[in-house]
């Protein structure tokens, strides 16, 4: 009941003593105590840590074939499960990615009603429309320059090569190329 | 003899508990655990509405909602890619009263972000962050804690939207963990660690599946108990301050905290202030039971009424299966989001990254640079502070209108054709134009005032509106390909694509 009923106070000048004084052997081990304590703590938290970072990643392979050259149309195929832009330009084949550089939405190809000769950053080319991003409305040239919008920087260009074995076309996302790669099949 | 029975129980339902004295208070309050969340006398001041408006207590509740529709929900919903959605199509159409449950979670999540937002708003309108001069509490510290709980339940919403695994969920936290990427250096790094991988997947899934049903609200809870707590151990509401100069006045003597009830040693140096005889008495308080248990009961009940009635109304959308190689347009991310997106329209950077992290560690900092005393517990402080926080409202409207133009009429991009650098436009941009701004205008009012309140308060209400058009402009004024549409305008039917 006592402690229910109480009334004291600690007065507030009382200052306890030993704080500011000289270090006491049961200061340096109690602080010794929580310095070792907080490095067990960290070296207990490295494997939680560390194991959420994948050493193995289940996802699509970076490299993949894309089908045979001949079976892409004239002009801009959309490889929806990819999200890649094939162009064609009679056997000349180039991919730009068709992920945003703003923040990974896919872009839409906006096309001209007829292809018109372009250059952009000194490169000329012949330019069959342009990307749209619809999340934040971010703009590209045909070639992938970001010219209006947040998107920091152009789209990606992939490496593109004939498969010796099947005769199909590959796409190697993980190799970035500059934009006037052209593989001519 | 049945009926002694029943009043026996009736009594017991209702809980006709008068206490005689304080004594008996108080020992009603060490032994009764709901007590513990309220003192035994509740001064008249802050038992009036306009005082809290009751928005902490409303938001706990709707949390309380939250936690149990959500530990049903988790017995229903499978966390895997192939099956996520369709747990959520049997919520709406094959699980008996599912779309009931679902309804309400969602309806209580929105909810909850915009209670938290304007129980911050209450707070810091009436001065409540204040630490008061009479007894110095901790309330400063308690604002932290409650700017850490907006952050939590934003997260909490957040890890929450993938989980349907439809379009609208994946999308919106394509564009969420990319924010992430925006950070120098570290940023993809943060992306992946969030993804778990380096494309959204299942081990994305179940890292927010884990995150929202376990260790966010864990952390929730825990933080909302200390937050509470302190309330407690500061007296109260801190329109309390107001009774403390009364008694001041009264009696010169200084009031002590007074240890009228100790925690039985839990709590050792400071005190629970549960009464102090110097501030409250008869005439300016009333005992909390059952003035106080009855109000919240109340709200409570209202609260979780008007959740489970809106739920009848609002359906809870859900769209197509999340299909990676489909991005809807225009892909937008939670309402509460939506400013945000906007401002991310001008500069992932600085939109995204910069102006969040300063606004939250602003939010923060806020009773640390404003410790002027004065009106605590008081809407805008006094007149002079209504002044202030109107021509705030007024400046923060028209600015962030001038932006938004400059924004759509002349995109930086535009203006300056010639230059290529990122840097240059994640300096120069609508985003650091508002920020400008508004650092600019305390520093203003501070000169002109020499008030830290009156310059905190401006600033704090131009923020409040700006979020407000921010927030009103990505989720109404942008459509496919995030251009400008006026309500009335229609958007494309067939928007421009492949």
């Amino acid at each position: 009941m006592r402690a229910v009923a109480s009334t004291e106070t600690i007065p507030s000048d009382v200052r306890v003593s030993g704080d500011q004084a000289k270090p006491t052997r049961r200061g340096f081990l109690g602080r010794l105590t929580a310095a070792v304590a907080a490095a067990g703590a960290l070296v207990a938290s490295w494997p939680l840590l560390r194991s959420l970072v994948p050493n193995v990643l289940y996802e699509p392979p970076k490299k993949f074939r894309i089908g045979a050259p001949e079976s892409f149309q004239e002009g801009v195929t959309f490889l929806e499960e990819h999200r890649l832009f094939l162009f064609r330009e009679r056997s000349n084949f180039h991919a730009i990615s068709g992920i945003c550089t703003h923040l990974g939405c896919t872009v839409k190809f906006s096309p001209f009603t007829l292809p018109q000769e372009e250059t952009v950053r000194d490169f000329a080319y012949r330019a069959l429309g342009e990307f749209h991003c619809p999340c934040h409305g971010s703009k590209f040239r045909g070639e992938g320059t970001n010219y209006a919008g947040p998107a920091p920087r152009p789209l990606k260009c992939f490496h593109l090569e004939v498969s010796p074995a099947t005769g199909e076309l590959v796409v190697d996302v993980s190799n970035e190329v500059s934009r006037d790669f052209r593989l001519v099949v | 003899m049945i009926l002694q029975r029943l009043t026996g129980l009736w009594d017991k339902l209702i809980w006709p508990w008068r206490p005689e004295s304080n004594r008996e208070a108080g020992s009603g309050i060490v032994a009764n655990f709901l007590l513990h969340w309220f003192p035994n006398r509740i001064s008249l001041r802050s038992l009036k509405f306009s005082a809290s408006m009751y928005l902490g207590t409303i938001t706990f509740v709707v949390f309380m909602v939250l936690t149990v529709t959500g530990v049903v929900l988790m017995f229903l919903y499978v966390p895997s890619v192939e099956r996520a959605y369709w747990s959520i199509k049997d919520l709406d159409h094959a699980v008996s009263f599912g779309w009931l449950l679902r309804r309400l979670h969602r309806i209580s999540a929105h909810l909850m972000v915009a209670l938290v937002f304007l129980h911050m708003f209450r707070v810091f309108l009436t001065g409540s962050y204040k630490a008061g001069e009479i007894v110095t509490s901790a309330r400063p510290f308690n604002w932290v804690l409650g700017v850490t709980l907006l952050v939590l339940t934003l997260l909490l919403s957040f890890t929450g939207y993938l989980l349907p695994w439809d379009q609208l969920a994946f999308w919106a936290i394509t564009v969420g963990t990319n924010i992430a990427a925006a950070v120098p250096w570290v940023g993809e790094t943060i992306r992946q660690f969030l993804l778990g991988g380096t494309i959204i997947g299942q081990p994305t899934l179940i890292r927010f599946y884990v995150l929202h049903c376990a260790l966010l609200p864990i952390a929730l809870f825990a933080i909302a108990a200390w937050h509470m707590w302190r309330i407690r151990k500061d007296g109260g509401l801190a329109i309390v301050e107001q009774d403390r100069q009364e008694a001041l006045n009264r009696e010169p003597a200084v009031p002590k905290k007074s240890k009228t009830y100790s925690v039985l040693g839990i709590a050792s140096g400071t005190t629970v202030q549960v009464n102090d005889p110097t501030t409250l008495n008869e005439s300016n308080s009333v005992p909390s039971t059952p003035f106080l248990t009855v109000r919240i009961l109340v709200v409570t009940l209202l609260t979780i009424a008007v959740s489970i009635g809106l739920s009848l109304v609002v359906q809870a959308p859900l769209e197509e299966a999340a299909n990676p190689e489909v991005t809807p347009n225009p892909a937008k991310a939670p309402w509460y989001f939506l400013g945000l997106q906007e401002m991310v329209g001008y500069s992932a950077l600085m939109g995204g990254v910069i102006v969040p992290t300063l606004v939250i560690f602003g939010l923060m900092l806020i009773p640390f640079l404003d410790r002027e005393q004065g009106g605590i517990g008081l809407w805008f402080t006094d007149g002079a502070g209504r002044k202030w926080a109107v021509f705030g409202f007024l400046y923060g409207a028209i600015t962030t209108c001038g932006c938004l133009v400059l924004a759509i009429l002349a995109p930086t991009r535009d203006i300056f054709p010639t230059i290529e650098s990122q840097f240059f436009f994640d300096l120069v941009n609508p985003a650091t134009f508002l920020l400008a701004l508004f650092a600019g205008m305390y520093f203003v009012v501070l000169k002109k005032t020499a008030s830290t309140r009156y310059a905190a308060m401006a600033t704090f209400c131009a923020f409040i509106i700006s979020f407000i058009i921010l927030t009103y402009t990505g989720t109404s004024l942008r459509g496919p390909n995030w251009d400008f549409f006026w309500p009335w305008q229609a958007w494309p039917a067939h928007p421009m694509a492949l």
